[in-house]
């Protein structure tokens, strides 16, 4: 069968992704990892040992953002129905930059609510979901068919956001600034890792409550009003989606920071590959090629001494293969 | 049997229904007639709970349609609307599948299989059932819908402008099988139809819709009247008798008049 070759090669990949990030270096390490002498030996092993639990830690990280984009990036194309538009595009992961900087601003950092990362990832959260569901009520629910102003409000609102956030920054005392940046400047190779452990299970739930009814997301592609006709309660569904979407953005902005078009590339290359439009399917293998992007590309970037991120050979490829879909979109 | 109970509805200022009474009859073809922008669509949309109207209840069967979960309204109401661009690839059979949702809720059973073979050989696409939609035309596009409508097995059929880009072979076709669906599978349809002349050949009663308001219901004999007509349409209409059938002629009627002469 041709889809089981395909889930199979889809599957080593990702293992020998991860195999990759957590062992190469050790074959181009210029060091010697297995030294004769066991006092060293002993000392190289902890060495060895510590690099891989960090890498582990990091690889978890990218796992469990992986698997938020490429979720919430599906969700959200049934919704708007298209095959463009993704939550990073329309700007949900600038404004959680924005809410950051926000209560540093407003409530200093020495606030509870920046210092501890378990109420600060719950307070911005909180106002994710607020500034999500209004965004929706405002221009998402009338303008689900045009793709082109969606985009555009997405660069405004992630222009604005960004300005918003910045013009904070550089009125702000120094001092608050510099632990601002902790948070707001989190990339992939800057990992916020403090929140992990709050990270992996709210995953977990929000996945399960997001896919749980994932066949009423098969339905509502046949459009908003086929889903009522057969029964889907599709005001309902929206409101839900969005705010477990506004969650799956926070968690995995806070993680890993923003990453553009990784959502696009991953679900849009799930459905060329499957040729299918069922979720549960869709959401497995564009999980997968996430994982596979981020975490191979990561390896292979580490191994070249961080020459550049991952975050810009995404949006390069990425921004290009947008261009594409957009062109061909319009022919049809 | 349905009951409309002033039914009011209004996009901004601009009231598309105005106190709406309405009974659907059952095991009938009700034609929904009137000019663009009368509020027939709305009307079907209201009926079908697409749209919840402003004012006024809707029962069915006796219970107000508010008060039923959208998965149960699903088992018995059952609506097509007149556009459906879908984004997706998907083939004749999976969309017929989809008809069984509100039975099923996607977990087929040997029973949802069943009513899937039958809604495909009722509406003669048997043999497209592994064709992609967008290979199909418009005529057995249309089927396809149809038969996901039917395998949804519910007792009312709101269809809006079924007929629309269909050739006049296929339209006459499509509105066979929705009078066969009445006759054997004691289905009530209620249809939003532009083209008059189909409306008084196959349906069983028409409601004339104007300005948000019914202004006239009745039997295809009383309809097809050319005062009534004039009245609903603002044109100028000429009813003749082919075949021991009203017919209307809507065009170029002072032409032929004056060539007559």
């Amino acid at each position: 069968m041709k889809t089981r070759r395909r889930w199979i090669i889809l599957i080593s990949l990702v293992l020998f992704s991860m195999m990759f990030y957590l062992f190469f270096w050790m074959l181009t390490t210029p060091y010697d990892l297995f030294p004769s002498d066991p006092v060293r030996a002993e000392k190289m092993r902890e060495a060895i040992f510590n690099i891989i639990s960090r890498r582990s830690i990091q690889m978890l990280a990218m796992i469990i953002s992986a698997i938020l984009i490429s979720s919430t990036s599906l969700v959200f194309q049934t919704m708007t129905q298209n095959r463009i538009l993704t939550p990073s595009l329309i700007g949900f992961d600038a404004i959680f930059i924005s809410v950051q900087t926000t209560i540093v601003f407003f409530l200093s950092s020495s606030s509870i609510f920046f210092v501890n990362p378990y109420l600060n990832f719950l307070v911005s959260a909180g106002l994710m979901i607020v500034v999500s569901l209004a965004l929706y009520r405002l221009i998402l629910k009338k303008n689900k068919n045009n793709i082109i102003f969606l985009l555009l409000v997405g660069m405004v609102l992630s222009t604005l956001s960004r300005s918003f956030a910045s013009f904070l920054q550089t009125v702000m005392d120094p001092d608050e600034f510099q632990s601002l940046t902790i948070r707001t400047e989190v990339s992939i190779t800057n990992m916020n890792l403090s929140i992990i452990w709050l990270a992996l299970p709210l995953m977990i739930i929000i996945i399960y409550l997001l896919m749980k009814d994932y066949r009423e997301y098969d339905v509502m592609t046949l459009g908003e009003h086929n889903a009522i006709g057969l029964g889907v309660r599709y005001a309902k569904k929206m409101n839900t989606s969005l705010i477990y979407m506004a969650l799956a953005m926070s968690i995995s902005t806070a993680l890993i920071g923003p990453i553009s078009f990784l959502g696009l590339i991953s679900v849009n290359a799930a459905r060329e590959m499957l040729k299918d439009y069922k979720h549960l399917p869709l959401f497995l293998a564009s999980s997968m090629i996430t994982v596979i992007f981020l975490v191979l590309g990561q390896g292979i970037i580490a191994e070249t001494g961080y020459l550049t991120t991952v975050t810009v050979l995404i949006s390069m490829v990425g921004g290009i293969y947008m261009i594409y879909l957009i062109l061909k979109e319009n022919k049809a | 049997m349905i009951e409309m109970k002033e039914i009011s509805h209004a996009y901004g200022d601009f009231k598309v229904l105005d106190h709406i009474n309405v009974t659907i009859k059952e095991e009938q073809i009700t034609a929904l007639i009137g000019a663009n922008g009368a509020g027939k669509s709305t009307l079907l949309g209201v009926l079908s709970r697409l749209l919840e109207p402003f004012e006024g209840d809707i029962l069915l069967d006796q219970v107000p349609l508010k008060t039923l979960k959208s998965k149960d309204i699903a088992k018995k109401i059952a609506i097509l609307k007149q556009t459906n661009q879908l984004n997706i690839r998907i083939t004749v059979k999976d969309l017929v599948s989809f008809g069984r949702f509100p039975h099923s809720q996607g977990r087929l059973q040997k029973e949802d299989h069943q009513k899937i073979e039958e809604a495909l050989e009722y509406m003669k696409i048997k043999d497209l059932e592994n064709r992609y939609l967008d290979e199909l035309s418009g005529g057995q596009r249309q089927r396809a819908y149809i038969a996901m409508i039917l395998a949804q097995d519910t007792k009312y059929i709101f269809l809006d402008e079924p007929l629309n880009n269909l050739d006049m072979r296929y339209a006459v076709e499509m509105m066979t099988i929705l009078q066969k669906m009445v006759k054997e599978l004691k289905k009530t349809i209620v249809v939003v139809m532009h083209d008059i002349n189909f409306a008084a050949a196959f349906a069983d009663h028409i409601i004339a819709m104007k300005d948000g308001k019914i202004i006239e219901e009745g039997s295809i004999d009383y309809m097809m009247d050319k005062a009534i007509l004039d009245h609903v349409f603002d044109h100028d209409f000429c009813i003749a008798g082919v075949n021991g059938r009203k017919v209307c002629i809507y065009y170029q009627q002072k032409e032929t008049v004056l060539e007559a002469e």
